[in-house]
């Protein structure tokens, strides 16, 4: 059940009707210019080696901006596109950080900042059985969408079917672990200033496998630490005892495990 | 006027500093929070985390470290002379922890929800797991300090139960701090391409952990020594070269596991490379970790008040550069921008930093936080020379030192400034890539690369219409050049059918000066009032 979307570079006619419709769609302003991601440029293209390339957020499969959100504001719907739910956000601006392909922004200029990217259109349209607005607008058929797995069928038929006019890669069917959004290019994407990230690597297992080792952390730490402090404070009322300064019996009163605790700060 | 002498004691120069320094943060925390973050700081998309993440929250949680070993050292351990530094060592940990609260406020973007992560739970988070350990280890820091209050208040029944519950308290907030320390390193774990090889590592929460403790053990002798001087104190020689040596092996450990780190992960290269990254690493583990190492090892600068001091101030700063080298040079190279904090932002760092002190002095003369003067364990050997009480340690030999690593930092601001041409460098690589394959080579366009323009649209017929209007985009569009912009949107809009950018779709509008007649004035296009039925299909006129 995961949409996305299949953009073919080498259809695509550099027209800009996706990059207009997206502000439209998400009343963002119109004639503010597209040259770069910002909080009011969700997608934009960028121009490199000859070719348009469309920008936007890749929507990962297992996105590392929804796993390292303290609270729980960016997330991943069913459906595939990743989205922001800005009354949780609280600002911290760890998203931006984390993501591979630096894709969310920030509203800097705002008294009540949100974070700003593409979010496939999930409130407006795709949640009601439509299209992304780009892909509904695109004339060139260069914005596909539909199932992922459809997607990378069609773009691997069109691999095989035309194998000179494309670099052999799908951008997305591994990085990062996945992503919802498929590029086909012409050109090595490297040339077209695609960041190069991990592949066949889902993000948040990266700290994951850090963070689950925690709670048997905490535990052997705190058996070993509370041995170590009963045992040394064992020796230490002993060798009060044995220095005159408190007789057997108090010592008994003083038993571990408050030994060390209860005798020390009086001096 | 009496009374504000008794509170403060008489006004210094020192005082006087302390107190501009505050009103200037306090008008820079007016700007912040009235005008928002682009205005107050230069952070930007390219740098959403710059220096009050990287030097107020990364490095002022990690010299508080020295709280929870020293209060591990005395409370668990039982190594009980260490008592006599412990309630500096936990005030500075705990005025460490305010600064960093005070500091999380101003960056957050909506400080009004710092509670949120309590309520709104995400466990795969580490900034959630170090959120929580913050907050609890702020409160076990607080119980650990109650004493001092409960002293001064002469309450004897809390301040019993207090002391009974210190040593569980403690291991408590040990493993607070080892969780939150650690997890400090783990943030930068999810950014492997994104943070410089020399700094990124699997590794980062072990040695985040290890360098913690190394400063805060140092930033413990650091605080010793100044307060010494402004309390007139004698410096606890003996406790202090305690600790020297406890910095030292802590030293070693982190600059095995950093090298191992770097061997293991065949990044080492990048260490011997001429750019402003290698410079930063070489200044952070040269003059921060391995030359106050070695000083401190050696037995003639651990008896020198002012060897104790400036390899203390040497370690700090190492820790001080290696946060900074992984909160904003590491991203440079990614990025390809540069930042360089605002005034502002100074201002506040600096703001808060004095906040600290002014109020470490004032819990200095109001709270018991030294304990009364004890005899000091000297060796034979140094008892014909003993230092004097309150020895100097700002001596020539360590002023010199002082000077030398504020020159050392400028070169490396500096060095700074030249990051983008890392960038630049990127960049370049990618022009080759692009001259090679694609700027020459016709813009490659599929065979099948039909376009798909939306069906022929009946707009609504009103009462009085002819007929219902067609607009079909074959008509308008042609192929070679496309131009959609010459009606999206400034004529109509794209996702709402039919619909006009202002307003409703107006017969006056569409047949005169607007809309279809923006065009259909006989000039570019034929005249709306030349044939209706071209537009108005099944027209009867
Ligand atoms: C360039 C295309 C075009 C041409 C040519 C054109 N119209 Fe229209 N007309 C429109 C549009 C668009 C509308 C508004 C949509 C609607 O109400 O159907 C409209 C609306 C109208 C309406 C108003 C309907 C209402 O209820 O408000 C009348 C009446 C009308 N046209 C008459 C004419 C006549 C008479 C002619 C020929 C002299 C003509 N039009 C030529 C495009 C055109
Ligand atoms: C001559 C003006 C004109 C030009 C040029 C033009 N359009 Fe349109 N477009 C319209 C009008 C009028 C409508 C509203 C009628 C409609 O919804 O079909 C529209 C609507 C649309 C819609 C919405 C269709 C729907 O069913 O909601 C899309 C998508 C669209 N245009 C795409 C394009 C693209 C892509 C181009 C460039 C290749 C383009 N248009 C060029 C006038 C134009
Ligand atoms: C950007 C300018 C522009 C706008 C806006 C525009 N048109 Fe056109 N239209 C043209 C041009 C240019 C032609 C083709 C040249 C011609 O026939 O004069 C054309 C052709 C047509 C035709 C085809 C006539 C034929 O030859 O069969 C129809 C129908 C039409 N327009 C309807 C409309 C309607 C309805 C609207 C408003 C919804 C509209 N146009 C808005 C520029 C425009």
């Amino acid at each position: 059940m995961t949409r996305g979307l299949l953009i073919d570079l080498a259809r695509c006619r550099g027209c800009g009707s996706c990059v207009t419709a997206c502000r439209e769609i998400n009343r963002l302003p119109l004639d503010a210019p597209a040259e770069r991601l910002d909080a009011r440029t969700w997608t934009f293209l960028d121009h490199r080696a000859g070719l348009t390339v469309k920008r936007q957020c890749m929507h990962c499969l297992d996105p590392a901006c929804a796993s390292v959100c303290p609270v729980g504001a960016m997330h991943r719907s069913p459906d595939g596109p990743v989205v922001y739910d800005e009354t949780l956000c609280m600002g911290c601006r760890y998203c931006m950080i984390a993501c591979p392909f630096g894709v969310p922004r920030y509203e800097w200029d705002s008294r009540e900042p949100r974070v700003r990217k593409c979010i496939l259109c999930w409130e407006q349209r795709v949640r009601n059985g439509e299209k992304p607005a780009c892909a509904a607008v695109c004339p060139a058929g260069a914005i596909a969408f539909g199932e992922r797995q459809d997607l990378v069928d069609r773009a691997r038929q069109r691999l095989r079917e035309r194998p000179d006019d494309y670099v052999d890669h799908i951008y997305g069917l591994r990085e990062a672990g996945g992503t919802s959004v498929l590029y086909l290019s012409p050109v090595p994407f490297a040339a077209l200033g695609f960041p190069r990230v991990q592949e066949d690597r889902r993000y948040p297992g990266m700290t994951w496998a850090i963070l689950e080792k925690m709670p048997a952390g905490w535990t052997v730490s705190g058996a070993l630490l509370v041995g170590l402090w009963w045992l040394t404070g064992r020796r230490e009322v002993m060798a009060r005892v044995e220095r005159g300064e408190l007789s057997v019996d108090e010592a008994m009163q003083l038993a571990p495990p408050l030994a060390g605790g209860a005798g020390r700060e009086e001096e | 006027m009496m009374k504000l002498v008794r509170l403060f004691g008489r006004l210094t120069l020192w005082k006087l500093v302390l107190g501009l320094l505050l009103i200037a943060g306090a008008y820079a925390a007016a700007v912040r929070f009235t005008q928002g973050l682009g205005a107050a700081t230069n952070l930007s998309d390219a740098y959403p985390w710059g220096l009050w993440i990287g030097f107020d929250v990364l490095v002022g949680v990690g010299v508080a470290a020295g709280g929870f070993v020293i209060a591990a050292t005395v409370h668990v351990f039982h190594m009980e002379r260490y008592a006599a530094i412990a309630r500096p060592a936990l005030l500075t940990a705990f005025l460490g922890y305010l600064m960093v609260i005070l500091a999380v406020l101003f960056d957050l973007g909506r400080p009004t929800r710092i509670w949120h992560p309590l309520v709104f739970w995400n466990p795969r988070s580490v900034m959630f797991l170090i959120g929580w350990c913050e907050m609890l280890y702020a409160i076990v820091l607080a119980l650990e300090f109650s004493p001092l209050l409960f002293e001064k208040l002469g309450w004897t029944r809390p301040l019993r139960a207090v002391r009974k519950l210190m040593g569980p308290l403690v291991i408590l907030g040990v493993i607070l701090s080892v969780t939150h320390q650690s997890s400090l390193g783990s943030l930068y774990v999810i950014a492997p391409d994104k943070l410089h090889p020399l700094w990124y590592s699997g590794m980062l929460p072990v040695l985040f952990l290890v360098s913690a403790v190394a400063a805060g053990l140092a930033m413990t002798m650091f605080e010793s020594c100044m307060s010494s001087r402004a309390f007139g104190r004698r410096l606890e020689g003996d406790l202090l070269r305690g600790l020297a040596r406890a910095v030292v092996v802590v030293q070693a450990v982190y600059l095995v596991l950093r090298a191992n780190d770097l061997l293991y992960r065949g990044a080492l290269h990048y260490a011997f490379e001429a750019t402003p990254e290698a410079v930063l690493f070489w200044g952070e583990i040269g003059l921060g970790s391995a030359l106050p190492m070695v000083l401190l090892a050696s037995r003639r600068v651990r008896y020198s008040n002012s060897g104790l001091f400036f390899a203390a101030t040497l370690t700090v700063m190492g820790f001080i550069v290696h946060r900074l080298n992984v909160a904003v040079t590491g991203m440079a190279g990614w990025t390809g921008a540069s930042y360089f904090p605002s005034v502002l932002e100074m201002t506040v760092t600096v703001s808060l930093v004095a906040l600290g002190v002014a109020l470490f002095g004032l819990a200095g003369r109001w709270l018991p936080v030294f304990p009364p003067a004890r005899e000091e364990r000297v060796p034979a050997w140094m008892i014909r020379r003993r230092p004097a009480a309150g020895g100097p340690f700002l001596t020539r030999p360590a002023l010199f030192g002082l000077w030398v690593m504020v020159a050392v930092g400028a070169v490396g601001v500096a060095a700074t400034g030249g990051l983008p041409a890392l960038g630049g460098g990127r960049d370049a690589a990618e022009v080759a890539v692009a001259a090679a394959g694609g700027e020459e080579s016709p813009r490659p366009v599929s065979a099948d690369g039909e376009l798909t323009l939306p069906p022929p649209w009946l707009f609504p017929a009103g009462e009085e219409s002819p007929g219902p209007v067609r607009f079909d985009h074959r008509d308008h569009v042609d192929a070679g050049e496309l131009g959609c912009r010459r009606c999206h949107p400034g004529l109509f809009l794209f996702t709402r059918s039919g619909a006009p950018a202002e307003g409703e779709i107006d017969a006056d509008r569409a047949h005169d000066g607007d809309l279809c007649a923006a065009c259909h004035d006989g000039e570019t296009a034929f005249n709306t009032y030349d044939d209706c039925t071209l537009c108005h299909v099944d027209s009867d006129d």
